[in-house]
């Protein structure tokens, strides 16, 4: 799991565009949106296309996104349980 | 019709990002781009909205910024720009990520910024302006058909003040496809210093994003007056460009001889520069002639970098070495004459006075 965490958030970096972070600044527990990383909604867009693009999964309950990427370690959870 | 330029900002292949400097240091290009010396961003712009723009859009908002703050205005009557390219970085990024993605996994970022008015707008969301807002695109007319809408919105009195500016960047692809078409030199490396010597066809890429508060009053910023702007396209010979300069002139009540200073488009491309030769040994050869495409290299807006450097040329009444073409004869500069060509089709004329 912990391997999976630091590749997504490498992934997650390159995607959004975050320059000035690295892996090791990214809280795994810490929330995406509303605070922490201080995501919003193009951003959410950018990670339902990382997560079909990069692991074969479609997000296709827009409900379940906000448990989904709560933080990287719950996207990675999720990854996990979901990988085809 | 005529406007005052009240406030100037600029990104450019120079060091032009400070205001109160004109060029007392020239950067030599030794390639065939000229890229933008571009500012520390941080200080306009929340670093999580500069990471999804790409550089264009940071060059035009820097300078926007910079020059209102030149002017001392913080919301515009309104915004007028012009870009033949847009935000090509980003157009590019989308396109490639269809092709390389089979269609799929589209993602939104690149996509939403890829428009050519994204400039205009994303200055607007920042400035929260909802004046009038419109951007041009037409080619190496772009920028000037943004100074007549500035103009007549000036004139027909529906604002006081308004941001007008011209803003292109070149990407490595886009410079690799006219480099196909022949735009380019051949040469892996140009001296651009050289480039008025230069006996070959091809010219060099450039860039840039300037600004400038256009408004209907003389204020104690005043850079000087735009008279007008006149566009040329295809002329059939070199006497048609004559003709049309001249009745540019006179209905200004001006004549070839009270125009102090000439700035031409000379881009060091042997297909093309005779154009400037001819007008400047006929129509002009008691004016002191300068040009700039070595300074900020070939793209469809460099007008906007001529009118920057004509706009200076008035404030300070000096005109640098690294832009005169043989010697300087002018005493007092009352007159400043631009001639610029996009490549050949695209010409226009722009006319600033002192002020």
């Amino acid at each position: 799991m912990d391997a999976l965490i630091e590749q997504l958030k490498g992934e997650i970096i390159k995607q959004l565009n975050l320059e000035d972070l690295k892996p090791a600044d990214i809280d795994s527990d810490a929330a995406l949106f509303g605070g922490g990383l201080g995501l919003d909604s193009i951003d959410a867009l950018e990670l339902i296309v990382l997560l079909e693009k990069n692991y074969g999964i479609k997000v296709s309950n827009p409900a379940d996104g906000k448990k989904i990427f709560q933080s990287v370690r719950t996207m990675a959870e999720y990854i996990s349980a979901n990988k085809k | 019709m005529e406007a005052y330029i009240n406030g100037i900002g600029i990104v450019s292949p120079q060091k032009t990002f400070d205001t109160s400097d004109f060029l007392s240091e020239i950067v030599e290009h030794n390639s065939k781009l000229l890229n933008a010396i571009e500012p520390s961003y941080k200080e306009f712009l929340d670093p999580n909205l500069a990471r999804r723009m790409a550089r264009v859009i940071k060059m035009s908002i820097a300078a926007s910024f910079v020059c209102l703050r030149d002017a001392k205005i913080e919301k515009p009557d309104a915004i007028i720009t012009g870009t033949a390219l847009g935000c090509l970085q980003d157009t590019e990024k989308f396109l490639l990520s269809i092709i390389e993605n089979d269609e799929q996994f589209l993602t939104p970022t690149s996509f939403i910024q890829s428009t050519h008015n994204t400039v205009s707008a994303q200055i607007a969301l920042q400035l929260k302006c909802m004046n009038y807002n419109f951007t041009y695109v037409h080619k190496g007319f772009s920028f000037e058909s943004a100074l007549l809408d500035s103009m007549m919105t000036l004139e027909e009195g529906e604002a006081k003040n308004i941001l007008v500016g011209g803003h292109d960047e070149m990407t490595e692809k886009h410079h690799r496809v006219y480099n196909r078409i022949g735009y380019w030199k051949k040469d892996s490396a140009v001296d651009t210093m050289q480039l008025i010597h230069s006996k070959t066809p091809g010219s060099v890429g450039g860039e840039g994003a300037a600004f400038f508060i256009l408004g209907n009053e003389k204020t104690e910023k005043s850079y000087a007056k735009l008279q007008g702007v006149e566009m040329i396209y295809k002329p059939e010979n070199t006497k048609e460009v004559e003709t049309k300069i001249i009745t540019f002139l006179d209905s200004k009540g001006l004549q070839a001889n009270d125009i102090d200073v000439v700035l031409y488009g000379i881009n060091g491309d042997v297909r093309f520069d005779q154009l400037y030769y001819e007008i400047k040994n006929t129509l002009f050869k008691n004016s002191t002639s300068g040009y700039f495409k070595h300074l900020c290299g070939e793209y469809q807006t460099s007008g906007s970098f001529a009118m920057w450097l004509a706009a200076k040329i008035l404030q300070t009444q000096t005109i640098p070495n690294a832009v005169l073409i043989g010697e300087n004869k002018s005493k007092e500069i009352k007159n400043v004459l631009i001639y610029n060509t996009f490549i050949d089709s695209d010409q226009s004329v722009y006319l600033l006075s002192k002020c």
